[in-house]
């Protein structure tokens, strides 16, 4: 099973690349609407793609939440049980 | 000289009904057009309902088009403009040889041949291409359709505004008659159920699992519909010479884009967009009897458009309400459809409900949405709203000719 790092890396592309930005222009923690011009659009793009890459639905309800990478990570390794 | 422009022909071809008396009567029964997806292989999606017209067979609306050229958009369009010219009781051949022309509303043109033409080069590569198909995909055959199908020589222009597209078209050819342009113009909008608006819609998180309940306060969203919308427009003089029924005027209309969001709307635009209509139409928001909503039945839509509506009429805005709640949102038709809804209900004195409305929101105080029911209503001068993708706002202003 890959490791958490390896998942924060290609959720990281994924994310950059909906953005538009290079990978490494982003940190865990910096925000992609005030740091990175995301808006809600890009938002669910990026979901989009999450739910195709891992197989799993993530709810709407959830966007809120996921606003920088390690927010969107925990969201993704809750619903595919990575932690489990 | 600007000349006085009246509705003399409506031909609607929708899920609630084709042609006036079928339409009329779906409106003042609240009828529902909503059915499960049958256009398009719906199967992998978590929601399966849209507003598609029952049964549409071309070949009984249009004469003269041969419908295997044609895509599904562009055939609702020539269907409806023939059923309008056909109820303004005009002679074809005496029509086709005056200065007359159409201008069609549309958002995805025909959608169908490109998601076909899509599903031959995932599956065979693009040598699996036909011709005939890729000769469908421009837009701009949605008003050749209609100039085509009824041997108009005057303009064909099609509008791809999208949800607010037909009130652009019915604004445009408005200005053709009134300023002399144009004699006759069908104007109006066309639209099919296809599988990319219902994949977009729904990602967006803007679509309802079953009904459109526009103004409630829990409605879900939006549902995808279809359908023609077709208004014949002549001058009142001309509509007086002739001795035809006039439904409605039109009195003016209202533009404008803000290009602020791609798809949020935006209050202050949507009230500046009604205050242009108004000034268009040598009318004061006090004289408006209806306001025939864009309401989508998205949290968004139905949030901004009654602030702008509160904003511009004040506390007690005379009533609104949505026919997407009986239709499902018909796109580039969508306007269209509501200028005919307007245009019956000044005729023919009634106001089409809202239907699935079980309960007020309570952040949109004062807002009467004409719950379920139509309502017996001598309507003067009424309002129709439509509103598109990045803040292009179209409204129109028709009123009883007086």
């Amino acid at each position: 099973m890959p490791t958490t790092q390896q998942y924060l890396d290609e959720i990281r592309e994924i994310v950059a690349d909906s953005l538009e930005i290079e990978p490494d222009e982003m940190t865990e923690t910096s925000s992609f609407v005030d740091d990175h011009d995301g808006d809600s659009l890009r938002a669910i793009e990026i979901l989009a793609r999450l739910e195709k890459r891992y197989g799993i639905e993530i709810p709407q309800a959830e966007l809120p939440k996921m606003g920088n990478l390690r927010a969107v990570y925990d969201v993704v390794a809750e619903r595919a049980g990575w932690n489990s | 000289m600007r000349r006085r422009v009246v509705i003399t022909g409506l031909g609607p071809v929708s899920s609630i009904g084709t042609g006036v008396d079928a339409f009329a009567d779906g409106l003042a029964k609240g009828m529902s057009g909503i059915s499960p997806i049958s256009s398009f292989d719906a199967s992998g999606f978590p929601y399966r309902m849209a507003g598609e017209v029952p049964g549409f067979a071309p070949d009984e609306l249009v004469h003269r088009l041969k419908i295997e050229e044609w895509g599904r958009s562009s055939l609702f369009a020539a269907a409806a403009g023939r059923l309008a010219v056909e109820d303004a009781g005009l002679d074809p051949e005496q029509l086709a040889g005056t200065s007359a022309g159409s201008c069609i509303g549309t958002t995805a043109g025909e959608a169908s041949a490109i998601e076909r033409l899509t599903e031959h080069e995932v599956e065979s590569g693009f040598e699996s291409w036909r011709a005939e198909l890729a000769t469908q995909v421009p837009s701009s055959r949605l008003a050749a359709a209609v100039n085509r199908e009824l041997g108009l020589t005057g303009e064909a222009v099609t509008i791809s505004t999208a949800c607010s597209a037909s009130n652009y078209a019915l604004g445009y050819a408005y200005a053709a008659i009134a300023s002399g342009d144009a004699d006759h113009m069908i104007a109006g909008g066309a639209e099919g159920v296809y599988r990319w608006a219902h994949a977009g819609f729904y990602r967006l998180g803007a679509m309802a699992e079953r009904h459109c309940s526009p103004f409630d306060r829990d409605r879900e969203g939006m549902l995808t519909g279809e359908g023609g919308a077709a208004l014949f427009l002549e001058s009142l003089d001309s509509a007086e010479r002739r001795g035809a029924r006039v439904y409605a005027e039109v009195l003016g209309y209202g533009i404008n884009c803000d290009a602020g969001h791609m798809v949020a709307p935006d209050s202050a635009s949507i009230a500046e967009c009604m205050r242009l209509a108004h000034k268009s139409a040598g009318i004061t928001a006090d004289q408006v009897d209806y306001i025939c909503a864009h309401g989508t039945g998205t949290p968004a839509n139905d949030a901004a458009e009654t602030l702008a509506v509160r904003e511009v009429f004040g506390d007690t805005p005379p009533p609104i309400s949505s026919v997407k709640s009986m239709l499902g949102h018909t796109m580039g038709a969508a306007s269209g459809f509501g200028a005919i809804a307007c245009a019956l209900g000044i005729a023919r004195g009634f106001i089409p409900p809202t239907i699935n409305f079980r309960t007020l929101d309570p952040d949109m105080p004062g807002i009467d949405p004409v719950p379920n029911e139509a309502r017996p209503a001598r309507l003067r001068v009424v309002q129709n709203n439509g509103f598109a993708f990045g803040g292009n706002n179209a409204i129109t202003i028709l009123g009883e000719v007086a």
